[in-house]
């Protein structure tokens, strides 16, 4: 399943939280699981990368972290997007269309248009 | 940017918390992880084995989310600090020398500069003190002397840049007070002008007002702080209170705040009011001006003013004093006071400096050696993946620790160095304020921070140039590198190159202090005391009034008394006393060869003597004749002159029989030359023997000096003098003092610049040794297989220590050259210091290079016998 997965381009990874965290307030799991989920298991997020992201993101001001009791009683540490995380998001995602777009232009291109 | 920093804070301060919670998070992070995979189907066993599989070593994510979270670089220092210290301790023997020697370098730079600022750059402890200055008559930069009544009444009047203009005159007064003994204190008799020009504030009372000043004022006076406390228990008891100067009573109106002992730089315990009534002629002068400019006002323009006023006052006096080229000028109050002390001031300042770089230069030396030796190690620890800027980060850390002891260190010694200030240094001006302040503990931290830079430049220097790092695997035999080797060989050859200068400064005071010592005096020192007096207004008079006696008649009797006194031989009396007591200078006008009118006149000191005062110094007639007791005030005007003034003004003729007009005073009749006695000096020992004498008759005098010439030892015939004195006048405070220790004193203070400096030269000189046996013994460890393959192949040892010691030669040869030019270059500081021998005397500067080149052979002497002794097998097969 792992050799399926595949490899985040730089700095994807942050807005692929973002994004999870504008929806609803989550875990360190959640949010692992539901980028799996949303992605259609095309992305492993590895908590390798998760947690340091997490970290950086943090001290960067675009999500808060506060520790709340989950609905199977059980204590873990939540992670909420800010004002600054969502413009940040908003800022993220056109430039990603943006880039997505032109490379998705490029890679249709065949040699009779050129 | 503040969430960041307040995160990172958090993740410093909180760090225990942020580990266990982010051992939590992990935790559960596992668990659900276990749990979903059971749920997919999974046994347990397994479902945690893949579990712990996929979330990659959990002290790694640990790690990972440490160095994102910025704490990294914080608990690297921690660790580099503990490395440092671990080091340090590892290696007491450099610990300590980095700290002994940096720490005595620093703590003296800091004392000095804390001297150097508290006399020379702080500002004097009044309101504004940049607008003070002191106000002077000059004639030319060689020749200002002090103000007259007539000059400040002219000043006051006319001008228009001062908020207030003072006089003040010191003198001695006997003071007593109800119930006291008299006591002799220093008084200075001052306008209100004065006290209000300096803004000082009284802690009782008032201070001096307008009308003090005017002639027939009730006498009142300001005490200083603890001479009231002693003598009526507290400054509020003494105000109002009457006291007697001088036999006349006065009235205390206030007194000055504690801790004020002195005012201008003139030290008084009593500041009785100066009454000034328009005098009958210009002088005398010899008064303190002080004034206040106004604000806004430059010194520029107070001085265009006080010109300006020269012009307008200076011709209403031409019949009392004539100097065309005299004008009044204003001088930073400050400058003034600080005066001569400035050069030999500046010059401990640079002296102190070369020391802290030869210092430096030798630590970094050291510190360049230890790197070198730890070459393995870092080259070890730079393939288990330290990277660069960590390696430097490590040596840099080690280095700093050591100089931050060092620099603590110093600043303690520094401390303790200026409690001793005060009392090695009794002769400067305000140094009694110099204190361990913000500034010098400031300038401590910026020595300290600029030694450890320019310590850790060179081994990082090392470290950056991957020299070290990029050495073959074994780390062993690289042969020094051969731009490690030139850094290192310059430090040592700075070394020389600064303490040359050091050493031969020094070696010059020495010999200028010689000089001074063997200076022909002119007179006999030994078996003579003298006894200051100064008889009071009240009870003496100037000249003949009918009433009260007069000054002439008073030491005509007090020497005729001390002469009865037993084991006296001789007893005269003086206003001036060899060798720094000059009294007056006067100017003078020869009739044989006037100088043009309105130029300037000659001057030479001027001393008003008692008959015998020739015999009671032992100062020798050689043409004429002394003054006799027929040369009395109504006499004719008569002086003598010494021999150096005669062949200055009568080259190769005599001049007896010469006459002048003294002391511009026009309508006198002029006095004529009837001796020529040998030189003495009064301008202290370094100044010329010119002198010129006149019977004290004819010159009346309050304050001067009872010379006693005594056949056996003078301390034993000072209480049988002052007790025949006590019966010419029981009121006078008497205290004798000899010769002997007025020439010691007159000496002590260049004696203790020659100590100083020369004890800053002789630790240049062993730094400098130092080094150059630091290095060499480096040399020969690092060279021992070279060596003992030369060894092998025949040297001798001989030859082989030889060889180290012209390597070393070699190395300290261009600092000394430097250090030779520097000195040629730096010489023209110190002439004015010296007496006697030139500032680029080439013996002095030969003999100094010869000195270190000698010192410098025999600290490599030792590592050439330890290279001579190498045993060549052992040295070969050690590698």
């Amino acid at each position: 399943m792992s050799d399926a997965a595949a490899d985040l381009l730089p700095g994807t990874l942050e807005l692929l939280v973002l994004k999870a965290l504008s929806l609803t307030p989550m875990h360190g799991w959640g949010i692992a699981q539901r980028i799996d989920q949303l992605s259609g298991e095309v992305f492993r997020v590895q908590q390798g990368s998760l947690y340091p992201a997490l970290q950086r993101m943090l001290r960067r001001g675009w999500v808060r972290s506060e520790w709340r009791v989950t609905e199977h009683n059980r204590r873990a540490r939540y992670y909420l997007i800010t004002p600054a995380g969502r413009r940040r998001l908003e800022a993220e995602t056109v430039n990603w269309e943006r880039t997505s777009a032109a490379v998705n232009g490029i890679l249709r291109v065949r040699l009779v248009d050129l | 940017m503040i969430a960041d920093l307040v995160e990172r804070l958090r993740a410093i301060v909180f760090r225990g918390r942020r580990r266990s919670e982010l051992d939590e998070e992990l935790r559960f992070h596992l668990e659900r992880d276990v749990e979903a995979r059971v749920r997919r189907g999974i046994p347990e066993d397994q479902a945690r084995r893949e579990a712990a599989l996929s979330l990659g070593g959990l002290d790694q994510v640990k790690e990972l989310v440490d160095d994102a979270s910025g704490v990294r670089s914080l608990t690297d220092l921690t660790a580099d600090l503990r490395f440092g210290a671990r080091a340090l301790r590892r290696n007491p023997g450099l610990t300590a020398t980095i700290v002994v020697v940096l720490g005595l370098a620093i703590g003296a730079a800091t004392a000095v500069f804390a001297v150097v600022n508290g006399v020379l750059l702080s500002q004097l402890p009044y309101p504004h003190a940049d607008r003070l200055v002191r106000i002077l008559n000059e004639s030319s930069p060689q020749n200002r002397w002090g103000l007259s009544i007539a000059d400040y009444l002219g000043i006051r009047e006319q001008q228009r840049v001062f908020d207030a203009v003072g006089l003040l005159r010191r003198s001695s007064m006997a003071l007593t007070t109800p119930g006291g003994e008299p006591e002799q204190v220093q008084a200075g008799r001052v306008t209100p002008g004065f006290l209000a020009a300096l803004g000082v504030r009284p802690s009782a009372g008032r201070l001096l007002a307008g009308e003090d000043e005017r002639p027939g004022a009730a006498p009142v006076v300001v005490l200083a702080h603890d001479v009231a406390v002693a003598r009526f228990g507290s400054a509020a008891a003494a105000v109002s209170q009457a006291v007697t100067l001088d036999g006349i009573s006065y009235t205390v109106v206030g007194v000055l705040p504690p801790g004020v002992h002195d005012l201008a730089g003139f030290e008084a315990g009593v500041w009785p009011a100066m009454q000034v009534s328009t005098p009958p002629r210009r002088g005398p002068f010899g008064l303190v001006g002080i004034a206040r400019m106004r604000e806004g006002v430059t010194p520029e323009m107070a001085q265009r003013n006080l010109t300006a006023i020269s012009a307008r006052i200076f011709p209403l006096w031409q019949s009392s004093f004539s100097n065309g080229s005299a004008r009044f000028i204003a001088l930073g109050l400050r400058e003034s006071m600080v005066g001569g002390t400035a050069r030999p001031l500046r010059l401990l300042a640079a002296a102190v400096l070369l020391v802290l770089l030869v210092a430096i230069a030798n630590i970094a030396t050291l510190a360049l050696v230890r790197i070198s030796a730890r070459e393995h190690e870092l080259a070890t620890r730079a393939r288990l993946g330290a990277s660069r800027l960590r390696l430097v980060r490590l040596v840099v850390t080690e280095n700093l620790l050591a100089v931050l002891l060092a620099g603590l260190a110093g600043v303690a010694l520094a401390a303790a160095a200026l409690r001793l200030a005060s009392a090695f240094l009794p002769g400067l001006p305000r140094v009694g304020e110099v204190s361990l302040d913000g500034r010098a503990v400031a300038f401590a931290a910026l020595a300290t921070l600029a030694a450890a830079l320019l310590v850790s430049v060179a081994p990082a220097g090392a470290v950056i140039r991957g020299r070290l790092l990029d050495s073959r695997a074994d780390g062993r035999r690289m042969s020094a590198g051969r731009r490690a080797n030139a850094v290192r060989s310059a430090l040592v050859a700075a070394e020389f190159m600064l303490a040359l200068p050091l050493l031969a400064t020094a070696a010059l005071l020495g010999r200028s202090f010689l000089n001074l010592q063997h200076v022909r005096l002119g007179f006999d020192p030994s078996h003579a005391f003298t006894i200051p007096v100064s008889l009071p207004e009240a009870r003496y008079a100037d000249s003949t009034n009918g009433v009260l006696p007069t000054t002439a008649e008073f030491w005509q009797r007090a020497v005729q008394r001390a002469r009865e006194a037993p084991g006296v031989v001789a007893a005269a009396v003086t206003t001036s006393l060899p060798p720094n007591n000059g009294g007056d200078v006067n100017n003078f006008n020869l009739l044989d060869h006037p100088v043009p009118p309105g130029s300037e006149e000659p001057v030479a000191p001027w001393s008003g003597v008692s008959t015998d005062y020739f015999a009671a110094l032992g100062i020798p007639l050689l043409d004429g004749r002394l003054f006799s007791a027929s040369d009395t005030a109504n006499g004719p005007p008569v002086a003598i002159v010494s021999r150096a003034w005669a062949a200055r003004h009568f080259p190769g003729r005599s001049v007896l029989g010469q006459q002048f007009i003294s002391g511009g005073c026009t309508t006198c009749p002029p006095t004529v030359i009837v001796g020529v006695v040998g030189d003495v000096k009064y301008l202290g020992l370094a100044g010329s023997g010119e002198g010129m004498y006149a019977p004290i008759a004819q010159e009346p005098a309050r304050g001067a000096q009872l010379v006693i010439r005594t056949a056996g030892p003078p301390a034993s015939a000072m209480g049988p003098v002052i007790a025949t004195l006590r019966s010419v006048d029981p009121g006078l405070p008497l205290a004798g003092r000899t010769m002997d220790d007025r020439l010691r004193s007159e000496l002590s203070s260049p004696g203790r610049w020659t100590i100083l400096l020369g004890a800053f030269a002789a630790v240049a000189l062993g730094l400098a040794a130092l080094g150059i046996f630091g290095l060499m013994s480096y040399l020969v460890r690092r060279q021992r297989r070279e060596i003992g393959v030369r060894m092998a192949l025949g040297a001798e040892p001989g030859a082989v220590a030889r060889m180290i010691v012209r390597r070393g030669m070699r190395c300290v040869a261009p600092g000394l050259a430097g250090g030779v030019l520097l000195m040629l270059v730096a010489a023209r500081w110190t002439e004015s210091l010296l007496y006697g021998v030139a500032p680029r005397d080439p013996p002095t500067i030969a003999a100094v290079t010869a000195v270190l080149l000698a010192s410098a052979a025999a600290a490599c002497l030792l590592p050439g016998a330890r290279a001579a002794r190498i045993r060549p097998a052992e040295a070969i097969a050690s590698e």
